[in-house]
């Protein structure tokens, strides 16, 4: 308190000096605490409360909880959401991983950076073109992939008009547009290996198979685990992408959690709902974070 | 001693040759074959990864009736055929949404640059009590999914009558964690001498800031002036739940008005979509390196 005091009204030099550095940081502290801090208390406390159109609320404590929870709606967009993730998810990782060793290999700068950017490109693009260039390309009618698969005697899909091939279809918009962000991660680290560690594996008579095993995997372990954390957290937000396609159909079977709160709160006007969803997915992914700092405590065995 | 490990190193060198030009010429032709392997795997996966944005601009050349040819033909009739490109323009006021995602993003990226670069200045270089509390306290916003506030947020822009304004899109897309958090590990680099030196010469300490501290963060600058706006040209989430009228649509939104549920022109939606991401893809690619660093940065980010 007595140091507030002080920089409040500065006695000396070094308290004026606190004080400057106190109003540096102001402006981001005022724009994260009323866009950030006071709407998720917010959004914690609307879920309390159901909120009348013309204004009244009145405090109903865990009742919206339980029409949620218990909705089967919310149950089908949480099991989509995961599902998707469960499409996604390893193969980005496992895509990047592959694509990021491969270029690391390519000792060409200039091929390897041409390549490197090929995979980067999507990163660039918007999720909503991304995937309307996609809906085009599962058309079933005149879109490409059919076109591709009648070549090896596939017959035509319905791809995003399927209860049962939606899913990875957009799961594959959301590998596309992340594999080259994941892969840049994984290249920084792969360069930043020290060379000395492959000399003696090297001595020690390793294989290139046993090479990958025992160095190069356990080396990336942070960088793996971190990639993973960052795109469950991508995935489990998924929204741009299933709200220009598919709009959660066919029959639900893309609705997704973003996609729910959504039309809760902005089609159907119900704001304590979709709160509810609000803290479901805020404790959802702090609980996933959380987990990620303690594993990363964990130091890292070699 | 000295010279016992001079001869060690040189007997091992005996064995194993150092890497480089010396390593290549011992590689087997086994060896040659596996490089060539992986040249070819990078390379094919370049090419598909790349696939949906040439059957994007392919498209794009195409006519309705075209598109729809069964069986399908690849290369379009002209290659000069930029009747839907005209079309678009006309069909929808496209103008009007680039030039809004443009004023969008440009307000974000510099205010984010201005409030992250004075908050990274304070984090980094003074010493005021709470500093490490605010600090964490703003990387924990990472754990905030920006869905989880978007109601209250919404109730605020409403009460504030910023729907359906520039002011409306912009607000939460002012400053990012990830900005504050570049600018400090940034900042942080400048030696504390070049900040003494300005104050023995009687700079005040904003004066210290622009004329010490930002020039020597060029590079950092550039990196969150790009990547913000990217993020903000292709935001869609927020836009829409704030835009209600046809002129304030950002180019996301832009897209979404050459869709659908019945019927979809993909010869118009293309063409919109090339344009869309044109400007993005022009900034990419000429600053690739500096977006790189954004990325491989932004690992920390959530």
């Amino acid at each position: 308190m007595r140091q507030w005091l002080r920089i409040a009204f500065p006695r000396n030099y070094l308290d004026r000096r606190k004080r400057a550095g106190f109003l540096f940081v102001l402006p981001a502290l005022l724009f994260f605490g009323s866009v950030f801090i006071l709407p998720l208390a917010q959004s914690i406390m609307y879920s309390f409360y159901k909120i009348a159109p013309g204004g009244a609320s009145e405090f109903v404590g865990l009742r919206l909880y339980e029409k949620v929870l218990t909705d089967s709606t919310f149950w089908t967009a949480v099991q989509n959401t995961v599902q998707l993730l469960l499409f996604s998810v390893p193969t980005t990782v496992v895509c990047a991983l592959a694509v990021a060793l491969g270029l690391n290999r390519i000792a060409n700068l200039k091929w390897r950076n041409l390549w490197a950017s090929m995979y980067f490109l999507p990163f660039a693009t918007s999720l909503v073109a991304a995937a309307l260039i996609w809906q085009w390309i599962y058309e079933p009618v005149y879109g490409f992939m059919n076109y591709a698969l009648s070549f090896v005697g596939i017959p035509p899909q319905k791809w995003l008009q399927s209860l049962f091939q939606v899913r990875p279809a957009i799961a594959v918009v959301s590998v596309w547009v992340r594999i080259g962000f994941d892969t840049m991660i994984f290249l920084a680290a792969l360069q930043s290996i020290p060379e000395e560690y492959y000399e003696a594996a090297r001595i020690d008579g390793a294989n290139a198979f046993q090479k990958l095993w025992y160095v190069t995997l356990p080396l990336l372990n942070a960088q793996i685990i971190m990639v993973c954390i960052l795109e469950l957290i991508f995935n489990f937000k998924i929204f741009d992408q299933v709200y220009a396609t598919t709009q959660g159909g066919p029959a639900s079977a893309s609705q997704t959690v973003i996609m729910l709160l959504y039309d809760t709160a902005f089609k159907f006007f119900r704001f304590g709902d979709a709160s509810v969803m609000a803290v479901f997915v805020f404790v959802t992914l702090m609980t996933i974070t959380l987990l990620q700092w303690r594993i990363f405590r964990k130091p890292v065995e070699y | 001693m000295a010279n016992g490990t001079a001869s060690g190193s040189t007997e091992i060198e005996a064995i194993v040759p150092p890497r480089g030009r010396a390593a290549r010429t011992v590689l087997t032709s086994g060896q040659v074959r596996f490089r060539w392997l992986i040249t070819l795997g990078i390379a094919c996966g370049a090419i598909v990864v790349f696939f949906p944005f040439f059957w994007m601009a392919i498209t794009s050349l195409k006519t309705a009736p075209e598109i729809q040819r069964v069986p399908l033909h690849i290369a379009p009739d002209h290659w000069l055929n930029l009747a839907n490109y005209v079309e678009v323009f006309k069909r929808e006021n496209f103008l009007r949404y680039l030039l809004n995602s443009a004023l969008v993003a440009s307000i974000a990226a510099v205010s984010s640059v201005v409030v992250s670069s004075l908050a990274g200045f304070g984090f980094a270089k003074y010493h005021f009590p709470g500093r490490d509390v605010f600090f964490l306290a703003i990387v924990g916003i990472l754990m905030v999914p920006f869905q989880s506030v978007v109601v209250p947020l919404y109730v605020w822009m409403n009460r504030l009558g910023l729907l359906d304004t520039y002011a409306g899109i912009v607000a939460p897309d002012l400053v990012s964690v990830f900005g504050v958090f570049l600018m400090r590990q940034s900042i942080e680099m400048i030696p504390n001498d070049y900040i003494d030196a300005a104050r023995m010469d009687g700079s005040s300490e904003l004066r210290i800031f622009f004329e010490v501290i930002l020039p020597s963060v060029k590079p950092a600058i550039a990196t969150l002036l790009i990547i913000k706006f990217m993020w903000s040209w292709n935001e869609f989430f927020w836009p829409m739940v704030v835009i209600s009228s046809p002129q304030m649509k950002v180019v996301t939104m832009g897209l979404m008005s050459f869709t659908n549920m019945y019927f979809i022109e993909y010869n118009l939606l293309t063409a919109a979509a090339v344009i869309s991401i044109l400007p993005i893809l022009v900034i990419f690619v000429t600053l690739q390196r500096w977006v790189v660093q954004a990325v491989v940065m932004s690992g920390l980010k959530g």
